[in-house]
Protein backbone atom coordinates (compact mmCIF):
# COMPACT_ATOMS: atom_id res chain seq x y z
CA UNK A 1 0.00 0.00 0.00
CA UNK A 2 1.65 2.92 -1.15
CA UNK A 3 2.21 6.54 1.24
CA UNK A 4 -0.49 8.54 -0.81
CA UNK A 5 -3.45 5.82 0.42
CA UNK A 6 -2.44 5.76 3.56
CA UNK A 7 -2.34 9.37 3.93
CA UNK A 8 -5.73 9.41 1.79
CA UNK A 9 -7.54 7.43 4.03
CA UNK A 10 -5.82 8.98 7.35
CA UNK A 11 -7.90 12.04 6.39
CA UNK A 12 -10.78 10.13 5.31
CA UNK A 13 -10.99 8.36 8.82
CA UNK A 14 -10.05 11.29 10.64
CA UNK A 15 -13.08 13.09 9.06
CA UNK A 16 -15.84 10.70 10.50
CA UNK A 17 -14.34 9.62 13.67
CA UNK A 18 -11.88 12.26 13.88
CA UNK A 19 -14.49 14.38 16.22
CA UNK A 20 -12.69 17.42 15.25
CA UNK A 21 -14.64 20.46 12.68
CA UNK A 22 -17.95 18.26 12.99
CA UNK A 23 -20.25 19.80 10.29
CA UNK A 24 -23.48 20.66 12.02
CA UNK A 25 -26.84 18.35 10.33
CA UNK A 26 -28.20 21.59 9.75
CA UNK A 27 -25.80 21.59 7.01
CA UNK A 28 -26.95 18.83 5.80
CA UNK A 29 -29.96 20.00 3.42
CA UNK A 30 -28.89 18.09 0.59
CA UNK A 31 -29.17 14.81 2.77
CA UNK A 32 -32.42 14.41 2.09
CA UNK A 33 -33.30 11.81 -0.61
CA UNK A 34 -34.99 13.55 -2.95
CA UNK A 35 -31.62 15.46 -3.63
CA UNK A 36 -30.20 12.37 -5.33
CA UNK A 37 -32.98 12.40 -7.52
CA UNK A 38 -33.45 15.93 -8.25
CA UNK A 39 -33.07 15.30 -12.23
CA UNK A 40 -35.04 12.25 -12.68
CA UNK A 41 -34.50 10.73 -15.90
CA UNK A 42 -37.33 9.38 -17.81
CA UNK A 43 -37.05 6.20 -20.02
CA UNK A 44 -39.18 5.02 -22.92
CA UNK A 45 -41.19 1.71 -21.74
CA UNK A 46 -39.41 -1.03 -23.83
CA UNK A 47 -36.49 0.37 -24.45
CA UNK A 48 -33.19 -0.83 -22.70
CA UNK A 49 -31.89 1.44 -19.64
CA UNK A 50 -29.34 3.75 -21.35
CA UNK A 51 -27.40 3.84 -17.81
CA UNK A 52 -27.02 0.28 -17.58
CA UNK A 53 -24.49 -2.03 -19.63
CA UNK A 54 -24.02 -5.73 -19.56
CA UNK A 55 -21.67 -8.22 -20.88
CA UNK A 56 -18.27 -9.63 -21.58
CA UNK A 57 -14.80 -7.61 -21.66
CA UNK A 58 -13.00 -7.64 -25.02
CA UNK A 59 -10.63 -4.87 -24.39
CA UNK A 60 -9.04 -2.84 -21.61
CA UNK A 61 -7.89 0.69 -22.17
CA UNK A 62 -6.43 3.20 -19.43
CA UNK A 63 -9.57 4.21 -17.96
CA UNK A 64 -11.75 2.21 -20.29
CA UNK A 65 -13.33 -0.72 -20.58
CA UNK A 66 -14.44 -2.10 -23.49
CA UNK A 67 -17.52 -4.42 -23.21
CA UNK A 68 -19.65 -6.58 -25.94
CA UNK A 69 -23.28 -7.06 -24.46
CA UNK A 70 -25.03 -10.73 -24.63
CA UNK A 71 -27.33 -8.40 -26.68
CA UNK A 72 -23.90 -8.45 -29.18
CA UNK A 73 -24.24 -4.47 -28.21
CA UNK A 74 -21.15 -2.81 -27.79
CA UNK A 75 -20.27 -0.62 -24.81
CA UNK A 76 -17.09 1.66 -23.83
CA UNK A 77 -17.29 2.00 -20.45
CA UNK A 78 -15.69 4.95 -18.49
CA UNK A 79 -13.79 4.21 -14.50
CA UNK A 80 -13.17 6.66 -12.64
CA UNK A 81 -11.76 6.96 -9.13
CA UNK A 82 -15.25 7.40 -8.06
CA UNK A 83 -16.02 4.15 -9.69
CA UNK A 84 -16.89 0.78 -7.17
CA UNK A 85 -15.60 -1.97 -9.03
CA UNK A 86 -16.56 -4.99 -7.14
CA UNK A 87 -14.79 -8.44 -8.12
CA UNK A 88 -15.26 -10.74 -5.20
CA UNK A 89 -13.71 -8.12 -3.12
CA UNK A 90 -13.64 -3.96 -3.45
CA UNK A 91 -11.26 -3.65 -5.69
CA UNK A 92 -10.05 -1.30 -8.50
CA UNK A 93 -9.61 -2.09 -12.46
CA UNK A 94 -6.51 -3.19 -12.50
CA UNK A 95 -8.21 -6.40 -11.43
CA UNK A 96 -10.55 -6.69 -14.63
CA UNK A 97 -9.16 -8.93 -17.34
CA UNK A 98 -10.29 -9.90 -20.84
CA UNK A 99 -13.01 -12.10 -20.77
CA UNK A 100 -14.43 -11.37 -17.40
CA UNK A 101 -18.49 -10.88 -17.43
CA UNK A 102 -19.75 -7.37 -16.00
CA UNK A 103 -22.39 -5.48 -15.17
CA UNK A 104 -22.24 -1.64 -14.95
CA UNK A 105 -24.11 0.82 -13.90
CA UNK A 106 -23.74 4.88 -14.38
CA UNK A 107 -24.79 7.44 -16.83
CA UNK A 108 -24.47 7.42 -20.49
CA UNK A 109 -22.39 10.61 -21.72
CA UNK A 110 -23.06 12.19 -25.02
CA UNK A 111 -20.17 10.65 -26.87
CA UNK A 112 -21.74 6.95 -25.72
CA UNK A 113 -19.47 6.01 -22.96
CA UNK A 114 -21.02 5.19 -19.93
CA UNK A 115 -19.47 7.19 -17.15
CA UNK A 116 -19.62 4.20 -14.45
CA UNK A 117 -20.46 4.43 -10.55
CA UNK A 118 -20.69 0.71 -9.89
CA UNK A 119 -19.39 -2.21 -11.63
CA UNK A 120 -19.57 -6.09 -10.47
CA UNK A 121 -17.08 -7.99 -12.38
CA UNK A 122 -18.29 -11.76 -12.64
CA UNK A 123 -20.98 -11.43 -9.92
CA UNK A 124 -23.46 -14.20 -9.94
CA UNK A 125 -26.01 -15.13 -7.54
CA UNK A 126 -27.08 -19.00 -7.57
CA UNK A 127 -29.79 -20.87 -5.65
CA UNK A 128 -27.85 -24.13 -5.51
CA UNK A 129 -27.99 -27.07 -2.63
CA UNK A 130 -25.26 -28.59 -1.67
CA UNK A 131 -23.89 -32.17 -2.71
CA UNK A 132 -20.78 -32.91 -1.31
CA UNK A 133 -18.10 -30.96 0.52
CA UNK A 134 -14.31 -31.16 0.15
CA UNK A 135 -11.60 -29.42 1.27
CA UNK A 136 -12.34 -25.71 1.37
CA UNK A 137 -15.26 -26.69 -2.06
CA UNK A 138 -18.67 -26.64 -1.86
CA UNK A 139 -19.53 -28.93 -4.70
CA UNK A 140 -23.35 -27.28 -5.88
CA UNK A 141 -26.13 -28.44 -7.67
CA UNK A 142 -27.42 -25.65 -10.01
CA UNK A 143 -30.71 -26.55 -11.85
CA UNK A 144 -29.13 -29.54 -12.25
CA UNK A 145 -25.37 -28.70 -13.17
CA UNK A 146 -21.84 -28.83 -10.96
CA UNK A 147 -21.13 -26.26 -9.67
CA UNK A 148 -17.89 -25.86 -7.69
CA UNK A 149 -17.69 -22.80 -4.78
CA UNK A 150 -14.22 -22.24 -3.78
CA UNK A 151 -13.68 -20.86 -0.58
CA UNK A 152 -11.23 -17.89 -0.51
CA UNK A 153 -10.06 -17.98 2.86
CA UNK A 154 -10.53 -14.45 5.04
CA UNK A 155 -12.97 -13.64 2.58
CA UNK A 156 -15.75 -16.01 2.03
CA UNK A 157 -18.61 -15.62 4.74
CA UNK A 158 -21.93 -17.11 5.76
CA UNK A 159 -24.94 -15.94 6.91
CA UNK A 160 -26.81 -18.64 8.86
CA UNK A 161 -30.57 -18.27 8.83
CA UNK A 162 -30.33 -14.49 8.36
CA UNK A 163 -27.81 -13.47 11.22
CA UNK A 164 -24.70 -11.42 10.48
CA UNK A 165 -22.12 -13.18 8.21
CA UNK A 166 -19.66 -15.32 9.70
CA UNK A 167 -16.36 -16.62 8.52
CA UNK A 168 -17.10 -20.29 10.02
CA UNK A 169 -18.32 -22.06 7.70
CA UNK A 170 -18.62 -25.60 9.68
CA UNK A 171 -22.21 -25.79 9.91
CA UNK A 172 -23.01 -25.72 6.44
CA UNK A 173 -24.60 -29.29 5.01
CA UNK A 174 -24.46 -31.86 2.42
CA UNK A 175 -27.93 -31.89 0.77
CA UNK A 176 -28.68 -28.46 2.15
CA UNK A 177 -30.30 -25.51 -0.09
CA UNK A 178 -27.86 -22.58 0.14
CA UNK A 179 -27.49 -19.20 -1.35
CA UNK A 180 -24.40 -18.00 -3.16
CA UNK A 181 -23.47 -14.74 -4.27
CA UNK A 182 -19.60 -15.04 -5.76
CA UNK A 183 -17.16 -14.02 -8.52
CA UNK A 184 -17.88 -16.77 -11.32
CA UNK A 185 -14.43 -17.86 -12.96
CA UNK A 186 -14.93 -17.28 -16.40
CA UNK A 187 -15.60 -19.79 -19.05
CA UNK A 188 -15.83 -22.45 -16.02
CA UNK A 189 -18.06 -24.04 -13.73
CA UNK A 190 -16.29 -22.65 -10.71
CA UNK A 191 -16.77 -19.53 -8.73
CA UNK A 192 -15.01 -18.31 -5.98
CA UNK A 193 -17.50 -17.50 -2.82
CA UNK A 194 -17.84 -14.33 -0.78
CA UNK A 195 -21.31 -14.86 0.97
CA UNK A 196 -23.52 -18.21 1.35
CA UNK A 197 -27.04 -17.15 2.97
CA UNK A 198 -28.01 -21.18 4.87
CA UNK A 199 -30.55 -22.32 6.82
CA UNK A 200 -29.77 -24.63 9.67
CA UNK A 201 -32.96 -25.94 9.90
CA UNK A 202 -33.54 -29.66 8.11
CA UNK A 203 -36.43 -30.10 5.64
CA UNK B 1 -26.63 -69.25 -15.96
CA UNK B 2 -27.73 -70.87 -12.70
CA UNK B 3 -31.87 -71.69 -13.04
CA UNK B 4 -32.77 -69.85 -9.87
CA UNK B 5 -31.46 -66.99 -11.41
CA UNK B 6 -34.16 -65.82 -13.59
CA UNK B 7 -36.61 -66.98 -10.99
CA UNK B 8 -35.96 -64.53 -8.34
CA UNK B 9 -36.12 -61.57 -10.79
CA UNK B 10 -39.93 -61.21 -10.19
CA UNK B 11 -39.13 -60.68 -6.14
CA UNK B 12 -36.83 -57.52 -6.96
CA UNK B 13 -38.86 -56.27 -9.41
CA UNK B 14 -42.02 -56.79 -7.52
CA UNK B 15 -40.20 -54.92 -4.68
CA UNK B 16 -39.22 -52.32 -7.08
CA UNK B 17 -42.65 -51.77 -8.67
CA UNK B 18 -44.86 -51.76 -5.08
CA UNK B 19 -42.60 -49.00 -3.77
CA UNK B 20 -43.34 -47.09 -6.72
CA UNK B 21 -46.76 -47.38 -6.80
CA UNK B 22 -47.28 -47.03 -3.10
CA UNK B 23 -45.54 -42.89 -3.74
CA UNK B 24 -48.19 -42.89 -6.54
CA UNK B 25 -51.23 -44.05 -4.79
CA UNK B 26 -50.91 -43.37 -1.47
CA UNK B 27 -48.11 -40.57 -0.64
CA UNK B 28 -49.60 -37.51 0.53
CA UNK B 29 -47.38 -35.83 -1.89
CA UNK B 30 -48.54 -37.46 -4.93
CA UNK B 31 -50.45 -34.96 -6.62
CA UNK B 32 -46.99 -32.15 -5.93
CA UNK B 33 -45.49 -35.16 -7.67
CA UNK B 34 -47.92 -35.46 -10.39
CA UNK B 35 -47.88 -31.78 -11.35
CA UNK B 36 -43.91 -31.87 -11.54
CA UNK B 37 -43.22 -35.00 -13.65
CA UNK B 38 -43.19 -35.27 -17.72
CA UNK B 39 -46.63 -36.75 -17.65
CA UNK B 40 -48.47 -32.93 -16.19
CA UNK B 41 -46.81 -32.38 -19.88
CA UNK B 42 -47.23 -35.39 -21.57
CA UNK B 43 -50.99 -35.87 -20.95
CA UNK B 44 -51.86 -32.02 -19.44
CA UNK B 45 -51.80 -30.47 -16.33
CA UNK B 46 -55.65 -31.78 -15.21
CA UNK B 47 -54.82 -35.46 -16.24
CA UNK B 48 -51.83 -35.71 -14.49
CA UNK B 49 -52.39 -37.01 -11.13
CA UNK B 50 -55.05 -39.29 -12.91
CA UNK B 51 -52.68 -40.71 -15.46
CA UNK B 52 -49.73 -40.53 -12.48
CA UNK B 53 -52.47 -42.90 -9.80
CA UNK B 54 -53.72 -45.28 -13.27
CA UNK B 55 -49.67 -45.83 -13.69
CA UNK B 56 -49.24 -46.87 -9.87
CA UNK B 57 -52.60 -49.24 -10.35
CA UNK B 58 -50.70 -50.72 -13.10
CA UNK B 59 -47.28 -51.15 -11.15
CA UNK B 60 -49.13 -52.46 -8.20
CA UNK B 61 -51.06 -55.13 -10.47
CA UNK B 62 -47.99 -56.17 -11.60
CA UNK B 63 -45.93 -56.25 -8.75
CA UNK B 64 -49.02 -58.99 -7.55
CA UNK B 65 -48.95 -61.07 -10.35
CA UNK B 66 -45.48 -61.17 -10.52
CA UNK B 67 -45.78 -62.50 -7.00
CA UNK B 68 -48.29 -65.02 -8.05
CA UNK B 69 -46.19 -67.77 -9.54
CA UNK B 70 -48.91 -69.39 -11.67
CA UNK B 71 -48.92 -65.94 -13.50
CA UNK B 72 -46.00 -67.06 -15.03
CA UNK B 73 -44.91 -66.19 -17.79
CA UNK B 74 -47.08 -63.58 -18.51
CA UNK B 75 -46.32 -61.63 -15.70
CA UNK B 76 -42.55 -61.43 -16.79
CA UNK B 77 -44.06 -59.79 -20.00
CA UNK B 78 -46.26 -57.15 -18.26
CA UNK B 79 -43.28 -56.62 -16.41
CA UNK B 80 -40.90 -56.12 -19.25
CA UNK B 81 -43.92 -53.96 -21.41
CA UNK B 82 -44.39 -51.73 -18.15
CA UNK B 83 -40.23 -51.25 -17.71
CA UNK B 84 -40.11 -50.80 -21.51
CA UNK B 85 -42.67 -47.48 -21.07
CA UNK B 86 -40.82 -46.19 -18.12
CA UNK B 87 -37.53 -45.80 -20.59
CA UNK B 88 -39.76 -44.47 -23.21
CA UNK B 89 -41.35 -42.19 -20.34
CA UNK B 90 -37.45 -41.02 -19.33
CA UNK B 91 -36.57 -40.55 -23.12
CA UNK B 92 -39.54 -38.27 -23.40
CA UNK B 93 -38.98 -36.35 -20.07
CA UNK B 94 -35.80 -35.76 -20.92
CA UNK B 95 -36.54 -34.36 -24.31
CA UNK B 96 -39.83 -32.50 -24.17
CA UNK B 97 -39.08 -31.56 -20.21
CA UNK B 98 -35.37 -31.73 -18.91
CA UNK B 99 -36.39 -29.77 -15.68
CA UNK B 100 -39.34 -31.73 -15.24
CA UNK B 101 -39.43 -34.55 -12.25
CA UNK B 102 -38.43 -37.76 -12.48
CA UNK B 103 -41.91 -38.59 -10.46
CA UNK B 104 -40.43 -42.17 -9.88
CA UNK B 105 -40.12 -43.89 -6.74
CA UNK B 106 -40.11 -40.77 -4.37
CA UNK B 107 -41.88 -37.40 -4.31
CA UNK B 108 -38.54 -35.75 -3.93
CA UNK B 109 -37.82 -33.28 -7.19
CA UNK B 110 -35.94 -35.25 -8.76
CA UNK B 111 -34.69 -34.51 -12.56
CA UNK B 112 -34.39 -37.18 -15.21
CA UNK B 113 -30.33 -37.86 -15.36
CA UNK B 114 -28.91 -41.06 -16.81
CA UNK B 115 -28.85 -42.84 -13.05
CA UNK B 116 -32.79 -43.08 -14.19
CA UNK B 117 -32.31 -44.72 -17.45
CA UNK B 118 -29.85 -47.10 -15.78
CA UNK B 119 -31.84 -48.05 -13.37
CA UNK B 120 -35.00 -48.43 -15.43
CA UNK B 121 -32.62 -50.48 -18.41
CA UNK B 122 -31.66 -52.84 -14.93
CA UNK B 123 -35.25 -53.36 -14.88
CA UNK B 124 -35.90 -54.00 -18.47
CA UNK B 125 -32.92 -56.60 -17.86
CA UNK B 126 -34.56 -57.99 -14.69
CA UNK B 127 -38.17 -58.18 -16.81
CA UNK B 128 -36.50 -60.02 -19.89
CA UNK B 129 -35.16 -62.68 -17.55
CA UNK B 130 -37.93 -62.82 -15.34
CA UNK B 131 -39.96 -63.82 -18.52
CA UNK B 132 -37.64 -66.97 -18.61
CA UNK B 133 -37.75 -68.37 -15.52
CA UNK B 134 -38.43 -71.95 -16.01
CA UNK B 135 -39.17 -72.13 -11.95
CA UNK B 136 -41.27 -69.98 -9.43
CA UNK B 137 -39.03 -67.77 -7.31
CA UNK B 138 -40.58 -69.82 -3.71
CA UNK B 139 -38.74 -72.99 -5.64
CA UNK B 140 -35.75 -71.02 -6.32
CA UNK B 141 -35.60 -69.39 -2.67
CA UNK B 142 -36.10 -72.81 -0.80
CA UNK B 143 -33.53 -74.62 -2.98
CA UNK B 144 -30.38 -71.68 -2.45
CA UNK B 145 -31.61 -69.80 0.17
CA UNK B 146 -28.14 -67.88 0.58
CA UNK B 147 -27.29 -67.09 -2.99
CA UNK B 148 -30.50 -66.22 -3.32
CA UNK B 149 -30.30 -63.41 -0.75
CA UNK B 150 -27.34 -62.31 -1.90
CA UNK B 151 -28.32 -61.96 -5.15
CA UNK B 152 -31.53 -60.19 -4.26
CA UNK B 153 -29.19 -57.94 -1.72
CA UNK B 154 -26.68 -56.87 -4.58
CA UNK B 155 -29.85 -56.27 -6.89
CA UNK B 156 -31.58 -54.09 -4.57
CA UNK B 157 -28.31 -51.97 -3.59
CA UNK B 158 -27.65 -51.68 -6.95
CA UNK B 159 -31.20 -50.27 -7.74
CA UNK B 160 -30.54 -47.95 -4.35
CA UNK B 161 -27.60 -46.41 -6.24
CA UNK B 162 -29.33 -45.29 -9.24
CA UNK B 163 -32.15 -43.95 -7.62
CA UNK B 164 -31.02 -40.20 -7.28
CA UNK B 165 -34.25 -39.58 -5.30
CA UNK B 166 -33.10 -41.74 -2.33
CA UNK B 167 -29.67 -40.16 -2.35
CA UNK B 168 -30.62 -37.89 0.88
CA UNK B 169 -30.86 -41.38 2.66
CA UNK B 170 -27.33 -42.86 2.43
CA UNK B 171 -25.22 -40.76 -0.20
CA UNK B 172 -25.55 -37.48 1.53
CA UNK B 173 -25.19 -38.99 5.35
CA UNK B 174 -22.07 -40.82 4.01
CA UNK B 175 -20.65 -37.61 2.41
CA UNK B 176 -22.02 -35.33 5.57
CA UNK B 177 -20.25 -38.13 7.88
CA UNK B 178 -16.79 -37.73 5.91
CA UNK B 179 -17.29 -34.13 6.36
CA UNK B 180 -17.42 -34.38 10.23
CA UNK B 181 -14.56 -36.72 9.98
CA UNK B 182 -12.19 -34.24 7.77
CA UNK B 183 -13.66 -30.88 8.64
CA UNK B 184 -13.08 -29.49 5.30
CA UNK B 185 -14.59 -25.94 5.63
CA UNK B 186 -13.12 -23.35 8.13
CA UNK B 187 -14.27 -22.74 11.32
CA UNK B 188 -13.96 -20.92 14.43
CA UNK B 189 -12.05 -17.81 13.66
CA UNK B 190 -13.32 -14.25 15.26
CA UNK B 191 -12.09 -12.18 12.03
CA UNK B 192 -15.49 -9.55 11.69
CA UNK B 193 -16.17 -10.93 7.47
CA UNK B 194 -16.32 -7.56 5.63
CA UNK B 195 -20.37 -8.58 4.22
CA UNK B 196 -21.12 -8.80 8.40
CA UNK B 197 -19.99 -4.64 8.50
CA UNK B 198 -22.23 -3.97 5.64
CA UNK B 199 -24.91 -5.73 6.69
CA UNK B 200 -24.65 -3.63 10.10
CA UNK B 201 -24.59 -0.52 7.55
CA UNK B 202 -27.78 -1.24 6.14
CA UNK B 203 -29.35 -1.97 9.34
CA UNK B 204 -28.17 1.35 11.05
CA UNK B 205 -30.17 4.90 10.76
CA UNK B 206 -27.86 7.37 9.38
CA UNK B 207 -27.79 4.35 6.32
CA UNK B 208 -31.28 5.02 6.20
CA UNK B 209 -30.89 8.97 5.90
CA UNK B 210 -27.99 8.76 3.08
CA UNK B 211 -28.34 5.83 1.37
CA UNK B 212 -30.09 7.73 -1.63
CA UNK B 213 -27.05 10.31 -1.78
CA UNK B 214 -25.05 7.71 -2.83
CA UNK B 215 -24.20 6.68 -6.45
CA UNK B 216 -21.66 3.75 -6.35
CA UNK B 217 -21.10 0.67 -4.47
CA UNK B 218 -18.39 -0.08 -1.74
CA UNK B 219 -15.22 1.14 -3.26
CA UNK B 220 -12.80 0.66 -0.26
CA UNK B 221 -12.52 -0.43 3.07
CA UNK B 222 -10.13 -0.10 5.85
CA UNK B 223 -9.90 -0.52 9.61
CA UNK B 224 -8.78 1.88 12.27
CA UNK B 225 -9.05 0.75 16.32
CA UNK B 226 -12.61 0.05 16.88
CA UNK B 227 -14.02 0.82 13.71
CA UNK B 228 -14.45 -0.26 9.91
CA UNK B 229 -14.16 2.28 7.39
CA UNK B 230 -16.88 1.88 4.09
CA UNK B 231 -16.19 4.28 1.35
CA UNK B 232 -18.52 5.04 -1.24
CA UNK B 233 -19.24 7.55 -4.13
CA UNK B 234 -22.29 10.43 -3.07
CA UNK B 235 -23.43 13.46 -4.54
CA UNK B 236 -23.92 16.54 -2.27
CA UNK B 237 -25.74 18.98 -4.34
CA UNK B 238 -23.73 19.24 -7.60
CA UNK B 239 -20.52 17.89 -6.32
CA UNK B 240 -19.40 14.46 -6.44
CA UNK B 241 -17.92 13.81 -2.92
CA UNK B 242 -16.64 10.69 -1.02
CA UNK B 243 -18.67 8.66 1.26
CA UNK B 244 -17.19 7.84 4.46
CA UNK B 245 -18.99 5.21 7.30
CA UNK B 246 -17.69 4.58 10.20
CA UNK B 247 -19.22 1.27 11.44
CA UNK B 248 -18.33 -0.79 15.08
CA UNK B 249 -15.95 -3.49 14.13
CA UNK B 250 -16.57 -5.89 16.94
CA UNK B 251 -19.74 -4.51 18.09
CA UNK B 252 -23.36 -4.94 16.84
CA UNK B 253 -24.78 -1.18 17.30
CA UNK B 254 -25.78 -0.05 14.25
CA UNK B 255 -27.07 3.64 16.05
CA UNK B 256 -23.61 4.39 16.21
CA UNK B 257 -23.23 4.32 12.46
CA UNK B 258 -21.65 7.76 11.13
CA UNK B 259 -20.70 9.17 8.01
CA UNK B 260 -18.69 12.25 6.48
CA UNK B 261 -18.85 13.46 3.26
CA UNK B 262 -15.23 14.31 2.16
CA UNK B 263 -14.61 16.44 -1.06
CA UNK B 264 -11.33 14.46 -2.00
CA UNK B 265 -10.07 16.97 -4.27
CA UNK B 266 -9.83 19.61 -1.54
CA UNK B 267 -9.89 17.65 1.42
CA UNK B 268 -12.93 19.75 2.97
CA UNK B 269 -15.68 17.42 5.01
CA UNK B 270 -19.06 19.04 3.29
CA UNK B 271 -21.07 17.71 5.78
CA UNK B 272 -21.23 14.80 8.87
CA UNK B 273 -24.11 12.88 10.02
CA UNK B 274 -25.11 10.92 13.31
CA UNK B 275 -28.28 9.05 14.53
CA UNK B 276 -30.04 11.34 16.42
CA UNK B 277 -29.02 9.78 19.72
CA UNK B 278 -32.48 8.94 22.27
CA UNK B 279 -34.03 11.89 23.61
CA UNK B 280 -33.81 12.06 27.79
CA UNK B 281 -36.86 11.08 29.24
CA UNK B 282 -39.05 14.05 30.10
CA UNK B 283 -39.34 14.99 33.93
CA UNK B 284 -42.93 13.55 33.66
CA UNK B 285 -41.96 10.27 33.26
CA UNK B 286 -39.81 10.13 36.21
CA UNK B 287 -41.64 12.29 38.45
CA UNK B 288 -45.46 11.25 38.15
CA UNK B 289 -47.34 11.76 41.45
CA UNK B 290 -50.32 10.02 42.42
CA UNK B 291 -53.51 11.33 40.70
CA UNK B 292 -55.54 12.86 44.44
CA UNK B 293 -58.52 11.35 44.60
Amino acid sequence: MTDNTLDRRRLLTSAVVGGAGLVAASALGSLAPEAAFAAPQTIDAGAPDPNFAEGRITGIAAGMLYVTGSDTALHRIRITNATSVWKLIPTGIDAAAVGDGLYARGLRMDDGTLAADAVWINIVNLQAHIVAIGKNQLHLDHKGKRIVGHVVPGRSAVSYNNTPAVTDMSMLKVGRHVQVIGAWVPDTNEVQIATVYAGTHSH
Amino acid sequence: MHPWIPALQPLLLAAVLLWSARLKLAHPLAEAAARRSALAQLVGEARALPAYRAVGAVEAAVAVALLVPAARPLSGYASAALTTGFVAYLGYARIAAPESSCGCMSAARTPVRWRAFARAALLVAASVLAATAATGWPAALADHPVPAAALLLAEAAAVLALSAELDRHWLDQLRQLRVRLTSPLPAGGFDIPLASTVEQLHRSPVWHDTAGLLTSDLREHWDEEEWRLLLFTARHGEHTVSAVYAVPRLRYEPASVRLALVDEQTGQTVATHTATPDTPLPAWVNDRQPVAA
